[in-house]
């Protein structure tokens, strides 16, 4: 049996209240919808595949001493070292790994004359066994042949005739037609490239520029001036670990003139490059929390004060007849329209600063499920919450009409 | 005489008084414990939470050398492409070309000037040094010109800044920092021994005092929160040894092939910082500045239409975003937060002062006047806002902990400082007073004879 | 109607145990007038109470209406509470958030009666009451005595079998006191069964019936067939 029409005159009688209460539900509703859905936001981009294998790769850097460093040398030995090592599936030289948010990148022209790029790439310069140490996938043409791979210095200015790229970039410069054998320029002054080779997926380095975040290009060449190399690795499953130690000792073992810097898992890349995004994730969900304990708190609060200052009414109901459950259930229906006034106000605040941050912020339109989710959180939590102070106004005895002061 | 016996009676009345309030404050407070607690407890933890993000955002986009930001700018000249601005937002390049730098380093118009850029360092510690054996490891050092030291005035411990005919002679010099001279002697005066950076020595000139700015501004290209640099050599030697830049190098052209052709390129990958002591040395620099792209227009560079900017630090920190966009929606969502639990607060105690309305009725009654009522239940008001900012302060500690675990890079930004310790707890009090002011007000408007009408 | 018999009630409290009715028995009959007098403390609000379901009691036997309410759960005694009890406090009791109409209709909410008889009980209560033209008034904005005459007209709007007035009158002027008490004399001659405990011989001597309660006991029944003897009244305010 709700009350609504004596409940409602009632609470109107007590404005203040009422807007306070709802004015905390208000905000609560709306700070809680944009949190989660920033939360999930940043869950998705999380979520992203980068087409490689994560769980058993790994890579470790070398920077040789002085300018006279031969480092070309010291690519082939260290190769042909880590190629032999049991438990490693397999190795490459590599310019740059997905989720490391540092490496090349170049525009895409199809046309000699264009004025700008047609799109954006990463570039990932790296031998035949690349792709595979990798793991990413190719799923049309073929991959590199050893006799393809050369050496990229400074004085290079051309790019390699056959070029392997992501699916995402070849659907950008081709949609819908097949990609294999159609030609391109990385540097409009040079010879074109063509693809010979269609990959799945592959990440480019940089996981927060949404503009080229799915656009790389495999280019059989590996960085053989200056005194850095980088290796990947992927370990057999389960080994990585141990790998990651045994290659660095065997890599500073094989030439003692250079520094073998930290073998990093890619595991721990992608912890690293999005530490921002989950710190973000836990900030917001602390705030929920403490939000919605606050906000309990204050309506525990509230109606334990309501059910003190009316006891002597609480009383006069019951000695006219009003069951402990009814008592019960009054309160709990006066927190029920407590809490939707505002959420009312709640939901138009809630949209409102989601278009505050799209404006400000350039983030996307809150999906429509949101808020209702959100109401009926809240009014959950009102119901849970007045339950303590309801139950007490349930005891208060008949006998309190006559007793109490 | 009269009157001064007067003035101390008042005072004295005053002081009584407010010893009374607090009395009946403290007494209503603990005669709801659990209430008191959920005031206290709300307000801190508003405060906890806005004054958490607020001092990371506050440390972060603070002045990091507030006594010469103002005459210290970054130099930005547009030499990009032609058909695409450097950014998506239309701004000037955040670096130099190699030849804009020499070429500004070479006129010498500011009071000072350095050019600068981020090599990668491995340190090759003698085998012998001191008996100790270390290892060879990589660092971040710094190529850049001697006014650098003088510029943004890090503290020496030993010696000083290497000299200009150092710079101009491309000398083998270095200043390495408390911490490097730490783990490669012990941390001895080691002005005038040598140091080995690949394999080649240099003569240690100088050794800094710990230095950390809190957002390393004067290059922010790789993240401004990055640890400032272990070594610094000049900027001539480091081009000498052809050492590259290990931050961002851009390029919107083919460079020519070779070392040469890398120098000769349009690529930026070089800071450039000016001192300029006067508001007229900024305009004469500003002019010249213009001149000088105007000039090498004519020869064919610079493509884009003439555009220059001088920057403060200040207006460079805001330009290159360096409080990030997370850490502003963290601090609108803490003041909602803090919006939230003041409501609750004012919601608690409006509930609180309203039951004593009676008590309010009878004491108007028995002759209390609006304004001792007031001042009663707003010295009660106040009690709960200063436990609750004590209660907000320790919770912002234990905030800041988090905070720190959760960025690793945060960890000169999140420390409490004792500005903030005191907005925290004037914020406290006065949201407090704020919470108790309404309910204050309302609780005084109760009308005598209203309470002894009926229940 | 009401019928107690022995019956005996403690409050315990954690020092003293106060027995406020003890061995106390008393029968009334339908459509009758009782007034309960007494000292102060003598038990007369516990006995109203007990009565009227707002308590247990310690010992012995209750019947109302025929049904013995011994260990009735709460629910059954809140049901009998509301269909045949009607209650009139010293303290009028009106819910200050509620306007008079929605006062009265409190009792008739937890009766289960339809909007439409509710609507009608409520408007026929309140004309009895001749408060018909304040419907929308709060209860802050009248008077005692009107308070009070809201307060009869909600006992009566659910037509209880007996009406329980615990000092009706107490806070109210004589003048206004008459006017109450003319109010419930129409009630009882119309058949309603009435019990009231006052404090004002007055007002005792017009019930059909004295109960003197003194220490928790009834002490003394004057059974009056509707005569008014002041020498009766003189003997009660020597008591009182
Ligand atoms: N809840 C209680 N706990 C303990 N003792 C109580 C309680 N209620 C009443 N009493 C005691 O029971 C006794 C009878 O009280 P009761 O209220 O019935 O008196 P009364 O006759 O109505 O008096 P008055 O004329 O002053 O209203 C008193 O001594 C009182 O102190
Ligand atoms: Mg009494």
């Amino acid at each position: 049996m709700l009350e609504l029409r004596p409940i409602l005159s009632a609470l109107m009688r007590s404005k203040v209240s009422l807007v306070l209460i709802g004015l905390q539900i208000a905000l609560t509703l709306a700070i809680v919808c944009n949190s989660l859905f920033i939360i999930s936001e940043r869950a998705a981009l999380m979520n992203r595949p980068s087409g490689i294998n994560e769980t058993d790769t790994f890579t470790v850097g070398s920077i040789g001493f002085g300018a006279d460093f031969d480092l070309r040398a010291s690519i082939a030995e260290d190769l042909a070292m880590l190629r032999g090592l049991p438990g490693i599936a397999d190795v490459a030289a590599i310019n740059a790994t997905p989720l490391s948010d540092g490496g090349w990148s170049q525009g895409i022209s199809l046309d000699k004359d264009q004025k700008s790029p047609t799109a954006p790439t990463a570039l990932y310069l790296t031998d035949e066994h690349g792709l595979n140490a990798l793991g990413a996938r190719i799923v049309a043409g073929r991959n590199f042949r050893p006799d393809e791979i050369s050496g990229r210095t400074r004085q290079s200015l051309a790019w390699p005739p056959g070029l392997i790229m992501s699916r995402a970039l070849a659907d950008k410069l081709w949609p819908g037609q097949d990609p294999i054998g159609k030609s391109f320029y990385i540097n409009v002054e040079q010879a074109p490239s063509t693809v010979i080779g269609i990959v799945d997926r592959l990440q480019a380095p940089w996981v927060h520029k949404q503009r080229v975040v799915e656009l790389s290009t495999v280019v059989p060449q590996v960085v053989s001036d200056g005194s850095f190399v980088r290796y990947l690795l992927r370990a057999a499953p389960g080994q990585r670990d141990a790998m990651m130690k045994r290659v660095e000792a065997r890599l500073a073992e094989l030439n003692p003139g250079r520094i073998v810097r930290d073998a990093k898992s890619i595991e721990k890349l992608r912890a690293d490059v999005y530490a921002e995004d989950r710190a973000m994730m836990i900030i917001l969900g602390v705030v929920i929390a403490s939000l919605l304990i606050i906000t309990a708190l204050g309506i525990v609060g509230m109606a334990s004060f309501w059910v003190t200052q009316r006891t002597k009414q609480i009383g006069t109901r019951r000695a006219l007849g009003a069951t402990r459950g009814a008592i019960l259930r009054h309160f709990l229906a006066e927190n029920f329209v407590i809490t939707s006034f505002g959420l009312v106000a709640g939901t138009l605040l809630a949209y409102g600063f989601n278009a505050w941050l799209i404006q400000n912020y350039e983030t996307a339109r809150m999906p429509w499920y949101y808020v209702p989710a959100g109401c009926v959180t809240l009014w959950l939590l009102g119901q849970i919450a007045v339950l303590g102070p309801a139950r007490r106004a349930s005891r208060v005895t008949p006998a309190m009409a006559t007793r109490s002061v | 005489m009269w009157s001064l016996h007067k003035l101390r009676t008042a005072e004295n009345e005053t002081t009584t008084m407010f010893g009374y309030y607090l009395k009946l404050g403290l007494k209503s407070l603990r005669r709801n414990p659990v209430l008191t607690a959920l005031m206290v407890f709300g307000i801190g933890l508003g405060i906890a939470a806005s004054m958490t993000s607020f001092t990371v955002f506050y440390l972060m986009g603070g002045d990091p050398i507030p006594w010469k930001s103002d005459r210290l700018h970054a130099v930005q000249v547009d030499n990009w492409d032609a058909n695409e601005a450097f950014d998506d937002k239309g701004r000037l390049p955040d670096q130099m070309t190699y030849i804009d730098a020499k070429a500004l380093m070479t006129a010498a118009k500011a009071d000072r000037q350095a050019a600068m850029f981020k090599v990668a360092l491995p340190i090759q510690p003698a085998s012998e040094m001191d008996g100790r054996d270390v290892k060879p490891y990589l660092e971040i050092g710094r190529a850049t010109y001697a006014d650098f030291f003088a510029m943004f005035e890090p503290p020496f411990q030993y010696g000083g800044p290497w000299n200009a005919e150092q710079d101009a002679n491309s000398a083998r010099v270095t200043v390495i920092t408390q911490e490097t001279n730490e783990k490669l002697f012990g941390g001895a005066d080691s002005v005038g021994r040598t140091v080995r950076f690949n394999n080649v020595e240099y003569t240690v000139v100088g050794v800094l005092a710990h230095w950390q700015p809190r957002v390393k501004f004067y290059d922010v290209t790789n993240g401004p929160l990055t640890d400032a640099e272990a070594a610094y050599l000049p900027f001539t030697t480091a081009i000498d040894l052809r050492l590259d830049s290990t931050g961002n190098n851009d390029c919107w052209k083919n460079a020519d092939p070779g070392w040469e052709g890398f120098l000769a390129s349009e690529c930026i990958w070089t800071q450039f910082w000016v001192q300029l002591d006067s508001r007229e040395k900024l305009a004469a620099y500003k002019s010249f500045l213009d001149a000088y792209v105007t000039e090498q227009k004519k020869q064919g560079r610079f493509p884009r239409p003439v555009a220059t900017l001088l920057p403060d630090v200040n207006q460079w920190l805001a330009l290159q975003e360096v409080v990030s966009r997370d850490v502003e929606i963290q601090v609108g969502l803490a003041f909602a937060f803090l919006a939230v639990c003041l409501v609750n607060t004012v919601g608690l105690l409006l509930a609180k002062f309203m039951r004593k309305s009676g008590e309010i009725g009878l004491r108007r009654a028995l002759g209390a006047s609006r304004r001792q009522l007031f001042l009663q239940h707003l010295v009660e008001a106040a009690v709960v806002g200063i436990s609750g900012g004590l209660v907000g302060l320790a919770l912002t500690a234990a905030g800041l902990i988090g905070v720190r675990a959760l960025y690793a890079e945060y960890q000169h930004i999140a420390e409490l400082d004792w500005t903030m310790v005191a907005v925290a707890l004037l914020l406290a009090v006065l949201s407090a007073m704020l919470a108790g002011l309404f309910p204050t007000w309302r609780a005084c408007q109760v009308q005598p004879a209203a309470q002894l009408k009926t229940q | 109607m009401l019928k107690m018999n022995h019956l005996s009630k403690v409050y315990r409290t954690h020092l003293i145990e106060t027995h406020a009715l003890r061995d106390f028995s008393i029968h009334v009959r339908d459509g009758e007038f009782v007034a309960v007098t007494g000292p102060s403390g003598s038990g007369k609000t516990t006995f109203l109470n007990i009565a009227g379901l707002l308590e247990q009691f310690s010992g012995g036997e209750y019947f109302l209406d025929g049904v013995d309410v011994r260990g009735m759960n709460d629910s059954a005694r809140s049901r009998l509470r509301n269909e045949k009890i009607g209650f009139i406090f010293q303290g009028f009791n009106l819910i200050p958030d509620l306007n008079l109409f929605d006062n009265v209709d409190v009792p008739l909410r937890y009766r289960g009666f339809n909007a439409a008889e509710r609507k009608r009980r409520i408007e026929d209560a309140l004309a009895r009451v001749g408060l018909s033209a304040r419907t929308r008034h709060y209860p802050s904005e009248l008077s005692g005595g009107q308070q009070q005459r809201v307060a009869i007209a909600r006992a009566l709007a659910g037509s209880p079998k007996i009406l329980l007035a615990d000092e009706p009158t107490g806070n109210l002027d004589t003048q206004m006191a008459r006017g109450v008490m003319q109010l419930l004399e129409e009630l009882h001659a119309e058949g309603a069964t009435i019990l009231m405990v006052t404090h004002d011989p007055e007002l005792a001597a017009r019930a059909q019936r004295n109960v003197h309660v003194i220490d928790g006991q009834v002490v003394d029944i004057h059974a009056e067939p509707r005569m008014r003897g002041l020498g009766v009244v003189a003997a009660q305010a020597a008591h009182g």
